[in-house]
């Protein structure tokens, strides 16, 4: 009964962890992008993922996980950061601006004609 | 992105009677987008007018703009701008253009009334393709789309009873449109620098499969001589957004 329980207790770490590194791969990259607070959603799967691989290993493996908990962690901090800190804003565009005032320019000619 | 900038023009899209837009307004919006249940919000949406004089006539000038705020630029960019020349009392429409910049994708198209407001001159241009030009017959009551969506905000709606819809015509791409409006009721909502204000609340239908359910489509408009639209909501077969009014001037 134990080397079963033992080889399933296993896998099950295994799971855990590479299912954690997954979604704390997706979080690191809904960090990067612009996504907001979207990026919450596979932060905090990676989060609980590799809480529970820690509770499911060893002492002597458990530095993966909680390496995996750490960035969690740390990107939790960064979206919160950037939630804070980043202003929606609409930069000038130069090219944009000169366009729409060539096209009034058009415009006028267009309706003196009509 | 496309279907979602046809749908926004729709929402607006409404109605008869006189003109109480005035010149030289301004209304911003902010529009978001549901991502995983999550409302981001995406680009800024500015409605203006402006009076533009010729040596025969003036005109007023309604456009339409949406930018995407800068952190979306790298990676989905968007530069529409929706413009139409309409006579200043009837909003009656002389000159639509429409040029949009989504992601990559362009396209370019101007639309010239005839005189008698049952023939459309039109050119178009998409990216990487010659333009082309066609005189298409509409009928006498078809607006463009802009033209619409300020006919939206002259009409009384005091006599309308919840439940009560209109049916309209508006021309995009180059098609007319029946637009269904219903009356639903009166709700209060918040109106960016307007405070809480209390609204018509509208529901949208258009006999076109790029909008999606029944009562889904809905837009707010002040309850006073002004009928600022202060927010959108859509549903759309890609997901669902909202437009909120932000900032209001010259109302």
């Amino acid at each position: 009964m134990l080397p079963e329980f033992n080889k399933n207790n296993t896998m099950m770490r295994k799971f855990l962890i590479i299912s954690a590194v997954i979604f704390g791969l997706l979080g690191i990259v809904f960090t990067i992008l612009p996504l907001g607070t979207i990026a919450f959603l596979p932060i905090g799967i990676t989060f609980i993922l590799s809480g529970i691989a820690i509770q499911k290993s060893k002492n002597s493996q458990r530095s993966l996980p909680k390496i995996i908990l750490f960035i969690s962690v740390l990107t939790f901090l960064v979206v919160i950061g950037k939630a804070i800190f980043t202003k929606d804003i609409v930069v000038t565009d130069t090219q944009f601006e000169l366009k729409k005032e060539e096209s009034k320019k058009e415009d006028i000619k267009e309706l003196e004609g009509l | 992105m496309k279907k979602t900038t046809l749908l926004l023009c729709f929402l607006f899209a409404f109605g008869t009677g006189f003109s109480q837009i005035k010149s030289n307004e301004r209304l911003i919006y902010v529009a978001s987008y549901n991502m995983s249940g999550m409302m981001t919000q995406l680009a800024q949406v500015t409605m203006s007018t402006e009076i533009i004089k010729t040596t025969k006539k003036s005109y007023l000038h309604l456009s339409w703009e949406a930018s995407t705020f800068s952190k979306w630029d790298k990676f989905f960019k968007i530069r529409d701008v929706y413009e139409s020349y309409v006579d200043p009392v009837t909003l009656r429409p002389s000159l639509y253009k429409r040029s949009i910049f989504e992601g990559g994708y362009s396209k370019t198209e101007k639309y010239i009334f005839g005189v008698n407001g049952k023939s459309i001159n039109s050119s178009s241009k998409k990216k990487n393709t010659p333009e082309t030009k066609k005189i298409f017959a509409i009928g006498s009551s078809t607006r463009d789309i802009i033209s619409m969506i300020y006919k939206l905000r002259t009409v009384d709606f005091s006599k309308f009873k919840p439940g009560q819809s209109a049916s309209f015509i508006i021309v995009f791409d180059e098609k007319e449109y029946p637009v269904n409006i219903k009356y639903l009721g009166m709700e209060t909502v918040s109106s960016g620098n307007l405070g809480k204000k209390q609204c018509l609340k509208l529901s949208i239908t258009a006999k076109t499969n790029k909008l999606k359910g029944r009562d889904k489509n809905l837009i707010w408009i002040t309850n006073d001589t002004n009928k600022v639209p202060v927010l959108i909501r859509f549903s759309i077969p890609v997901g669902t957004g909202q437009l909120s009014l932000t900032n209001a001037t010259g109302i």
